[in-house]
């Protein structure tokens, strides 16, 4: 069983289709990649799956349960957790209460929740920076901040959300060894990503798409020399006759 | 039979000068997206300022508009500049500032009490009224001079406004900056400038409605504070923002007032515009003619 | 675990507030007592007996009556604190809760010779109710149309009383008021002589609040909530479900409201609609606990400590010659704070707080030392 399976999702605003019979499935431990041009549906996709509003048609099946009409707080509650593309810390508080909210998800103890807390801190090197306002975080750390709340509630699937956005290169390498270090501690990631360097780097498998609509996948190697991904990044010109 | 046409009448009459007190805070939302709990303290203060306009110059109180319309505009302008903008300024981030509604409360409590201080508690009415008690029959019907008037005034600033926003390059300029802030800005727009405007814009027309009111209606600190909530409840009604709205909204509050008594207590017909209020709160928070946002 | 969380809850050691407690050293709650905690602990205690000792210092009726309505004041902005301040929305409408608390137990008691104490309790529950179905559409929306919602409601409810002589079988007598006869003296029949007993009951009353308070801040339940008044989006998407939150603040801060409400109607034996559900009260619970400081536990209290009198006074000796004066100031004051210091005034006096504390702190440890 997949640990997440879309099948012939659409999401239709009004009268504008963003996401169009969309089909991917994740298997458990895998990193998948999703990339595409800008506002092709990606973010999207990833509401539908987190449960901020459900599909117009189609189904998501995470670990075999259908999710549609599921809320994030309950989909979190069953493992299934996701950073934002435009970071939410909450910024009046420090970066341990940031991630002890997270924590709750498993306990109702304060004491636990801290523990777990500081855990995950420590794990993503971040322990030093517990007691910082997270508003007055630098946009690295405000991404990793995202991360650690996430890890935090204990996921099976972790949704990233452009992490590497606004990342200089030694934080995407750092970020790199992040995600991989997580995927090593068995958990399975959905990354969207424009970066193109630190997707390569990740994935497993990539699925490109383009309109709503999936034009490509298949390993790095396949998605760099597919033609149809040339020609939508880099227009028609450049794809090989 | 016939007083119910007469009511119905006083109704529309009464309701579109209401949809008149209420503009201003249409104008002022729909433009700063700022919900004004001032708003009724505002008509306190256009009411006094015609008072005295009328009084000490013994004018027509009509023509005491070209008194109250600058003033009052001038009015609006400086308190957005100086109380609210840094409000503003400092939440430049979050999409609906609360704190902004918190000060314009303040604002509220500050002007009905300097009021009361400084003119005292009583009722006032302006003497030598010429509008004092005028009716004149329509049919067998009396219906009232002064609200007459009241809705012709209120119709005529309507389509002002109205067409102030559609068709002119400042009125245009605002409707920009309501939409997008950042947006108008880098277009060259002065946005804080534009809110210091449009809150003039909105105080003045609040000015008019004093004017409108003046020859019926009492004078006094805490004139306002009805105006504020029935204002609150017209422009949830019409839609927030909507010019056309706000009119609507006010017949229909007019309606029920004066059709109201008729079937009902007048105190329950109060309970009854409550009642709607909440009903158009949790069915449709946008409306009869707002647009729809994600409030 | 540090002793910050008592009187100041909200500090952090990079300079922001916050309504939470910090963890200085490794890990939370393995700490015993330090130094500072210590001091707190033990002002703390003394500022409780010196609470509980002044009626027999302080005997003149007037102003303990004086000392009471602080108190009372005092209890509201807490309770409000935990839908406005912890679920951070703005209710302008709960003196509607005071109102159901008030004639629920007086009508009960007056009616039916329910004992008051019985009858605080199920208007406490009437107003649970209440609050929950108020909060369950509203909470949806934001800022600006959930408080004209509450003000919408409290109105409405308002001018019902008003024009109500009966609801069913009670006897409301619309605007008229109840009063309630100065007979059985005892506390079965929460009905005493001296002020002094009034004094303790909301001494308690507002004691229980601030540690209920204090221990919702600390739970999960109050992470929630200041989390989901942050970044709603951004809590769910980590298992907050922050509509159920909010209502539950809402069903603790309305249930609470409302014995506040039977506790006036017992000491002041008169009790009417537009005293007791009157948007007046209403504004002034939010602005003191918004002056103060709404989100930290400290803030409610500051605010009607410092603010109380100061209305009070203002009242008593400019009342003739400037009648309103002391909302004036309000107002004044309020659009200050909220220019100035938004989080309240408990900002700035916590870093003041915190100085002192070191200070005293660093000077205990020389001592001992040496």
């Amino acid at each position: 069983m997949k640990i997440l399976e879309v099948e012939k999702m659409v999401m239709r605003f009004g009268g504008l289709t963003a996401v169009d019979t969309l089909n991917l499935n994740i298997d458990k431990g895998e990193i998948l990649g999703l990339i595409g041009p800008n506002g092709a549906g990606k973010s999207t996709a990833f509401n539908c799956i987190a449960g901020v509003h459900p599909p117009t048609e189609g189904t998501i099946k995470f670990n075999g349960e259908n999710t549609n009409q599921q809320k994030p707080w309950d989909l979190c509650k069953k493992g299934l957790a996701r950073t934002f593309q435009i970071v939410k810390p909450f910024a009046s508080k420090s970066v341990l209460y940031n991630v002890t909210v997270g924590a709750f998800a498993t306990t109702d103890k304060r004491a636990d929740a801290e523990d777990k807390a500081l855990a995950v801190l420590k794990t993503l090197n971040f322990e030093d920076k517990k007691e910082l306002k997270s508003g007055s975080l630098t946009i690295a750390d405000r991404k990793r901040l995202e991360i650690a709340r996430a890890l935090a509630t204990e996921p099976k699937l972790l949704l990233l959300d452009e992490v590497m956005a606004g990342l200089r290169p030694g934080e995407v390498d750092e970020m790199v060894g992040i995600i991989q270090g997580l995927r090593d501690s068995g958990i399975t990631i959905f990354v969207i990503e424009h970066i193109m360097r630190a997707i390569m780097a990740l994935s497993d498998r990539i699925v490109v798409i383009q309109f709503g609509k999936k034009i490509a996948e298949g390993t790095p190697g396949e998605i760099a020399s597919n033609e149809n991904v040339i020609k939508a990044y880099l227009g028609e010109e450049y794809g090989t006759a | 039979m016939l007083y119910f046409i007469e009511d119905t009448i006083n109704g529309i009459l009464m309701g579109s000068i209401y949809g008149l007190t209420a503009m201003g805070l249409t104008i002022i939302f729909g433009v700063l997206k700022v919900i004004n709990f001032a708003h009724g303290s505002l008509l306190m203060v256009g009411m006094y300022v015609a008072y005295w306009t009328i009084t000490l110059s013994g004018m027509h109180p009509y023509l005491a508009l070209v008194v109250v319309i600058p003033v009052m505009f001038l009015f609006g302008y400086l308190l957005q500049d100086i109380v609210i903008k840094p409000i503003f300024k400092a939440e430049k981030e979050v999409r609906e500032p609360i704190t902004v509604i918190i000060v314009t409360t303040g604002i509220w409590y500050i002007l009905d009490n300097l009021a009361l201080l400084v003119f005292g508690p009583q009722y006032r009415t302006i003497e030598n009224n010429p509008l004092r008690g005028k009716m004149f029959e329509l049919g067998e019907m009396l219906i009232s001079v002064p609200k007459f008037w009241g809705f012709v005034i209120a119709i005529i600033t309507a389509g002002a406004v109205y067409y102030f926003f559609q068709y002119t390059r400042l009125g245009r300029a605002i409707r920009a900056t309501s939409l997008d802030r950042d947006a108008a800005s880098l277009a060259g727009i002065n946005q804080y400038k534009i809110y210091n405007i449009a809150f003039g814009i909105g105080t003045a027309v609040s000015g008019i409605a004093a004017i409108t009111l003046i020859p019926f209606y009492n004078t006094f600190p805490t004139v306002g504070v009805a105006f504020d909530i029935k204002g609150f409840i017209i422009v949830v009604l019409g839609g927030l923002g909507s010019i056309g709205g706000a009119i609507v909204g006010g017949i229909i509050v007019g309606l029920i007032e004066s059709v109201g008594p008729q079937f009902m207590t007048a105190t329950w017909t109060e309970a009854i515009v409550y009642g709607l209020f909440l009903l158009v709160l949790f069915v449709k928070p946008s409306g009869l003619f707002g647009e729809k946002n994600d409030w | 675990m540090t002793g910050n969380e008592i009187l100041t809850p909200s500090d952090n050691p990079s300079g922001g507030s916050a309504g939470h407690s910090t963890v200085s050293g490794s890990s939370s709650g393995h700490q015993g007592f330090t130094p500072r905690k210590k001091i707190e602990v033990f002002s703390l205690l003394g500022v409780v007996l010196i609470a509980f000792g002044l009626p027999l210092i302080m005997t003149s009726p007037t102003y303990l009556h004086i000392v009471i309505l602080i108190f009372f004041y005092a209890y509201l902005t807490s309770c409000w604190n935990m839908v406005g301040g912890f679920a951070g929305v703005l209710p302008l409408g709960h003196s509607v809760f005071i109102g159901i608390g008030a004639y629920t137990s007086t009508i009960l008691s007056l009616q039916y010779g329910i004992s008051p104490w019985l009858g605080m309790i199920i208007g406490g529950v009437l107003a649970m109710g209440t609050g929950v179905l108020i909060g369950l559409p509203t909470f949806k929306m934001r800022g600006a149309y959930f408080a004209l919602a509450t003000i919408a409601f409290a109105e409405g409810v308002r001018v019902m009383v008003e024009n109500l002589n009966f609801l069913g079988p009670f006897n409301l007598n619309g605007p008229r008021g109840l009063q309630i006869p100065p007979v059985n003296f005892g506390f079965a029949n929460f009905m005493f002589q001296g002020k002094e007993p009034y004094y303790y009951i909301i001494l308690i009353m507002l004691i229980g609040v601030i540690l209920l308070t204090w221990f919702i801040s600390r739970s999960k339940l109050g992470y929630y909530l200041n989390a989901g008044g942050e970044e709603p989006e951004a809590a769910m998407a980590l298992g907050v479900n922050v509509a159920r939150a909010k209502l539950i603040a809402m069903a603790m801060s309305s249930f609470f409201t409302a014995l506040a409400g039977t506790f006036y109607a017992q000491f002041s034996l008169f009790i009417h609609p537009k005293s007791i559900i009157s948007l007046d009260l209403s504004f002034e619970i939010a602005f003191i606990a918004l002056i103060g400081g709404r989100g930290s536990i400290a803030g409610p209290l500051l605010g009607a400590l410092l603010l109380r009198p100061v209305s009070d006074f203002s009242r008593i000796y400019f009342g003739d010659v400037f009648p309103g004066l002391h909302l004036v100031i309000f107002g004044v004051v309020l659009i200050l704070v909220m220019i100035y210091q938004p989080r309240g005034i408990q900002e700035p006096l916590t870093r003041v707080y915190n100085r002192l504390i070191n200070r005293l702190t660093k000077e205990g440890q020389a001592k001992e030392v040496s």
